[in-house]
């Protein structure tokens, strides 16, 4: 099925993208707000959980949950992410299709007002957030931050990844953002919500089988009162174009697997910068059971159990991960440069190339079956021109050997970074 | 012709088709219009707590390696010439393979070349090959993944409580066993254990999306010949009402404790209904879900935060409840929710709490029917449950407070239970 987004801008950096599934379950509804990334970091990061677990009209947890069983447990979600060096807060409500209900009841519409009750409407009085809320919430986050500590896969990365970008805003470590948060107040949160509505790029996503017009008159009345005293900021992504030396970096801890993580400059300027190519290139190099790292470093290795290349196009970086035997880095290591030789001598094999392809295109055209596919799809760009699921398959479908091999010989390599096993070393 | 049947559902507005294929292989086939994609799935009930097992008229139980079921998953995609990802890499199908306590599954989705890649599937499946050199390849790689899962505080957390609960029952074994168990394993066991739980009267095919029956049938009856039937004896360990131990803990680079709080129900028949099921996951709401004063008392107090989670967790010859978090103080959480259970026990459910949460659960179980792999996955295990696709929502709306509330009174026992933690370094 052909996906097409109807797209309004109904203020500056304000956009409301609607997308119609046929024959789907769920109605699923966005609102996105992109921040600078150092800008009220860890007040941002409190506010997602902030305004999902309480407002002014539904003060307490139990009341607003009770809220969410009502329209037939309704799904509420909230994080933030980076997306390049702008810091994403994503509120999400999904719930079934209103013919569902068993008393007729305006089950999307009801989700979407209160959607927008919690991000417009918080648990605060005079200026300042509750202060008894806040302080349960800084605690659920900073928690939250140190909880990655139990996914050392997820752990592994983001520490190479402050190792790498420590000189640009991406760098921003997990430490200094976890002092941030325990030191925000009921003022300080306020400010900051304020300061969100008004400067954030916004985009509000409604997905699914449903009448829209309720939503566009919902949307507008409650986004148009935003709208007065908008001034959103810029926001702009440092891109790398080249290493210039690699950094190595070895940190022990107590753990079974050690964790090869290594991060690459891709020499893209922006984020459209040859990024078809580079997408395939990614792919084929450490995507897929296809893949050169998967095929060489797994299966003909033997060495681990996962080694795989992404694409982080909104920073223009390429990070390889893998899980090895701590005497094996070496060995590791020295075939995942290997293949990525192969890559940039064009040694690949046209099958290689026709798999990724296939395999990639593949993955584009089923985004459109769900509206929560689509929602996170749509998600990823904010603003600027709307690529859809289609656009995206003709763009790959179009990348030859040659673009490959260029995007491939684009690659620097910046860091390196093990997290390694403590008894290991002793055995080794 | 085979004999093909529609199940409907009107309260959904959605149906499928079930297929008696006379190669003896169930097969249900799950149409979506305007779907782009299409789901796979091949299984098998056989997962890691099938470590004995005897066939109809032998003497006999065969007792094999743990982690036997997920190492026999991985090899099966190797063949004499090309294994099955090379061939898939050919269709541009996404192809994914999963062993659980009780299931092992094979699965691809695309949105072209169906008939090629379900060709695929149905052919490695049903021609393994095992050799000592491709075995011992092996090892290596699922130790890294055994390695790996160790690592992991939450998988780590679950297996340590499954050992405190469980005396003699298998589902108290890492599901991939483990480096020294997988060393045992030969090819003449794997191909003992394929020519058992490999049979079509043990598996289902389940395809779900833009498909119809016809196009799964023309390469099913091109590909699938004859089997016959056979008769699966399964060990039911009869496992002791008592946990193994009541409190255990252990050691792990983790940033905080880790409690997994487990009470276990005493199970006189190895399987339980959906509708138990469904009642438990009720209750559990009930107990301390999100809307409960409850859990909001818990999280004032700095007890857990919003990594909370409870589940009814069961499967053939087990039944526990679970409850899992960090917490600086697990023995506090449990003390609270064995207090909570009792007084709810007491008071019983109210009758606003429980038409409120079967309202959520309608609303989840209706959710499921987006996702074509989450049918597709549903309907592999409705089909070994013996149940239907569309139970779950009619069972739902014809359950009553009485029942719910008979039932935590029964089969919710506090007096059976264990806590695991785990804990940070340098604690």
């Amino acid at each position: 099925m052909s996906v097409q987004p109807e797209v309004t801008q109904i203020g500056e950096k304000l956009r409301l993208l609607q997308v119609r599934t046929e024959n789907t379950k769920t109605t699923c509804i966005s609102v996105l707000l992109l921040m600078p990334l150092l800008e009220n970091t860890a007040e941002n990061a409190v506010l997602a959980s902030f305004l999902t677990h309480a407002s002014a009209k539904y003060p307490t947890l139990s009341k607003l949950n009770e809220r969410l069983e009502e329209l037939y447990g309704a799904i509420l979600s909230a994080d933030v992410s980076k997306l390049g060096e702008g810091y994403r807060l994503r509120f999400s409500i999904t719930c079934i299709r209103d013919d569902l209900a068993l008393s007729g009841e305006q089950l999307s519409v009801e989700a979407l007002r209160l959607l927008l009750e919690l991000l417009f409407s918080p648990h605060a009085e005079n200026g300042l957030f509750d202060r008894a809320q806040l302080e349960t919430e800084v605690r659920l986050c900073a928690e939250d931050l140190e909880s990655e500590l139990n996914d050392k896969r997820a752990y592994a990365l983001s520490r190479c990844l402050e190792i790498m970008c420590a000189d640009e805003p991406f760098g921003v470590s997990k430490a200094e953002l976890l002092e941030a948060v325990r030191a925000v107040t009921p003022e300080s949160m306020f400010k900051a919500w304020q300061q969100l509505l008004r400067e954030a790029t916004v985009s509000v996503q409604v997905i699914g089988n449903v009448d829209f017009a309720p939503f566009e008159n919902m949307l507008h009345k409650a986004l148009e009162l935003q709208n007065g005293d908008r001034a959103p900021a810029e926001i702009q992504t440092v891109f790398v174009e080249s290493a210039e030396d690699v950094t190595e970096v070895t940190e022990e801890m107590d753990v079974n697997q050690s964790k090869l993580v290594l991060g690459f400059r891709t020499g893209m300027r922006d984020r459209d910068d040859g990024y078809f190519a580079m997408r395939l290139m990614t792919d084929l190099f450490g995507g897929g059971p296809y893949s050169r790292l998967f095929m060489h470093v797994r299966e003909k290795l033997s060495l681990c159990y996962y080694c795989s290349a992404r694409l982080d196009r909104n920073k223009g970086i390429v990070m390889v991960q893998s899980g090895i035997e701590r005497k094996n880095k070496d060995a590791a290591l020295s075939e995942i440069k290997k293949q990525l030789k192969v890559m940039q001598n064009g040694e690949f094999t046209d099958e290689e190339f026709a798999a990724s392809k296939a395999a990639l295109c593949d993955a584009f055209r089923g985004l459109g079956d769900t509206p929560e596919g689509l929602d996170v799809y749509f998600a990823q760009s904010l603003d600027g021109a709307v690529c859809t699921p289609e656009d995206m398959v003709k763009g790959l479908a179009a990348v030859t050997r040659e673009d490959v091999v260029r995007a491939a010989k684009s690659l620097t390599l910046d860091t390196v970074y093990l997290l390694a096993g403590k008894e290991e070393a002793e055995n080794a | 012709m085979p004999d093909i049947r529609e199940v409907k559902s009107e309260r959904l507005g959605e149906s499928y088709f079930e297929i008696d294929h006379p190669s003896g292989l169930k097969i249900l086939v799950y149409p979506k219009k305007n779907y782009a994609a299409t789901y796979a799935v091949f299984g098998t009930r056989y997962g890691s707590i099938d470590t004995e097992f005897r066939l109809n008229g032998e003497e006999k139980f065969t007792c094999v390696p743990e982690g036997i079921a997920h190492f026999l998953e991985h090899k099966l995609f190797e063949s004499e010439d090309l294994d099955a990802f090379e061939r898939y890499a050919k269709t541009g199908a996404s192809a994914n393979a999963y062993t659980s306590f009780d299931k092992t599954c094979y699965l691809f989705s695309c949105t072209g070349k169906f008939q090629e890649s379900l060709e695929i599937l149905l052919d490695f499946v049903t021609h393994p090959y095992f050799t000592e050199k491709t075995v011992q390849k092996e090892q290596g790689i699922i130790g890294q993944e055994i390695q790996m899962c160790r690592d992991e505080a939450g998988w780590e957390a679950l297996f340590s409580l499954l050992r405190a609960m469980y005396k003699t029952h298998p589902v108290r074994i890492d599901i991939a066993g483990t480096v020294e168990s997988i060393a045992e394993i030969t090819p003449e066991l794997l191909y003992k254990c394929y020519e058992t739980f490999y049979n079509f009267s043990n598996m289902v095919l389940c395809v779900a999306g833009n498909v119809t029956p016809d196009e799964v049938l023309s390469v099913a009856d091109r590909l699938l010949k004859p089997q016959k039937p056979i008769e699966i004896e399964r060990k039911f360990h009869r496992e002791p009402r008592e946990v193994a131990e009541s409190y255990t803990e252990e050691t792990l680079s983790v940033a905080f404790p880790i409690f997994s709080l487990g009470f276990k129900e005493a199970v006189e028949t190895p399987e339980r209904s959906l509708r138990e099921i469904l009642i438990s996951d009720i209750i559990l709401e009930a107990v301390a879900g999100k809307t409960s004063a409850f859990y909001s008392e818990l999280l004032e107090a700095g007890l857990i935060n919003t990594s909370f989670e409870s589940e009814y967790f069961c499967g053939y010859g087990y039944a526990a409840w679970i409850f899992t978090g960090e917490s600086p103080d697990g023995r506090e959480v449990q003390k609270r929710i064995t207090a909570r259970i009792r007084a709810l026990q007491e008071s019983g459910i109210s009758k606003a709490d429980f038409e409120r949460i079967r309202k959520k659960l309608y609303g989840r179980s209706i959710m499921q029917f987006n996702d074509i792999d989450g049918i597709a996955n549903a309907m592999v295990s409705a089909y070994f449950c013996k149940e239907g696709l569309f139970d779950e929502t009619e069972i739902l709306q014809s359950l009553t407070l009485d029942e719910v509330n008979a039932r935590l009174r029964t089969a919710l026992q506090t007096d059976c239970a264990s806590l695991s933690v785990i804990k940070p370094e340098g604690e």
